[in-house]
């Protein structure tokens, strides 16, 4: 696994969502994958699952799919690292 | 130059300033890290500081003017400050810096807190004059801004993207638009004085623009790609 800084709880539901809404663009969302993607431990990533879950962004913990609160969450939240980018700031 | 078009300068100032707090607050909102509410308080203070201006141009017989003046001193100051503050501490992991950089900002709040009762409740020892004051606090806003224009502009030669260089470019105006002032200050050029509210303008309008294109201007696009996984793939 590739060595990344730590991240806080918001950065991990963001970077996760964002690789389940690619995911899920494929035929099925495969959690290894996910999980090689997202570099978290499996039993990590399936308590973040239910923990989105359970904030309504995605639908169910089988195979994850983004709700519309999850979509409207993920835009906001890519275009505020967009916006970050511009600004010359690092977000890590 | 009329009075009443400096006032105006410092008026259109001031609401490009209040108007990019909004934008300026999203990452903080969105993100919940309190490291990025340095960029509204930042913007904030930078638009408080043109009022004070602002005011001190329109009501030149005012009793409290000169203490206005000094606040318009502190608040800029301050403006710059937290601007530097935040990307200093941007860079810095997330977890290993917390507590630098609350402890960072608390400093800085206090210090406004006092400086600001300084500016109404002088204390015992003569304060210098406001000219000679005015001199240092540009050239401490001249650094804060240098020190952000290097960053932005390392930030975006890592990764160069033609988005992320305006953003180095307006926080280099802006920092010579400080220097002009400066310049103004010492030898009372004419050229230097409108120069610099030139560039201030300019660069508030790049920013304006930087924010708008980043939150309005891919709103009608779908979904993109996630961003991490756009990272993701370009280490593979």
């Amino acid at each position: 696994m590739r060595k990344l800084p730590r991240r806080d709880r918001l950065k991990i539901y963001g970077d996760l969502l964002s690789i389940l809404y690619s995911e899920t663009r494929k035929e099925k969302v495969i959690l290894t994958r996910v999980q090689l993607k997202a570099n978290v431990p499996f039993d990590r990533l399936k308590a973040y699952i239910i923990e989105l879950k359970e904030l309504g962004l995605i639908q169910d913990e089988t195979s994850p799919k983004l709700t519309e609160k999850g979509k409207v969450y993920l835009r906001e939240y890519e275009t505020v690292l967009d916006f970050m980018k511009r600004m010359g700031l690092t977000y890590q | 130059m009329h009075v009443l078009t400096l006032i105006l300068a410092e008026a259109v100032s001031a609401i490009l300033c209040f108007a990019l707090v909004r934008f300026m607050m999203k990452p903080y909102e969105v993100l919940g890290e309190s490291r990025y509410i340095g960029l509204p308080l930042g913007f904030g203070f930078l638009g408080t500081s043109y009022i004070f201006m602002g005011l001190a141009l329109y009501f030149e017989s005012f009793p409290f003017i000169e203490e206005i003046k000094w606040l318009q001193l502190f608040t800029q100051a301050y403006a710059f400050a937290f601007l530097a503050t935040t990307y200093y501490f941007s860079k810095k992991p997330y977890d290993r810096t917390r507590l630098w950089w609350n402890i960072a900002y608390a400093g800085l709040a206090f210090a406004t807190v006092i400086s600001y009762l300084i500016a109404f409740e002088p204390p015992m020892f003569e304060l210098p004059s406001y000219k000679t004051v005015d001199e240092y606090f540009r050239l401490f806003n001249t650094i804060c801004l240098t020190y952000i224009t290097v960053h932005t502009l390392r930030s975006h030669t890592s990764q160069p993207d033609p988005k992320t260089i305006w953003i180095p470019l307006s926080y280099l105006l802006l920092g010579f638009s400080q220097y002009s002032l400066l310049i103004w200050s010492l030898d009372s050029s004419f050229s230097a004085f409108v120069g610099a509210h030139l560039l201030r303008l300019t660069s508030l309008l790049v920013f304006l623009f930087v924010a708008y294109q980043a939150f309005y201007g891919t709103r009608a696009a779908p979904l993109a790609e996630g961003i991490l996984d756009e990272e993701a793939s370009s280490q593979r």
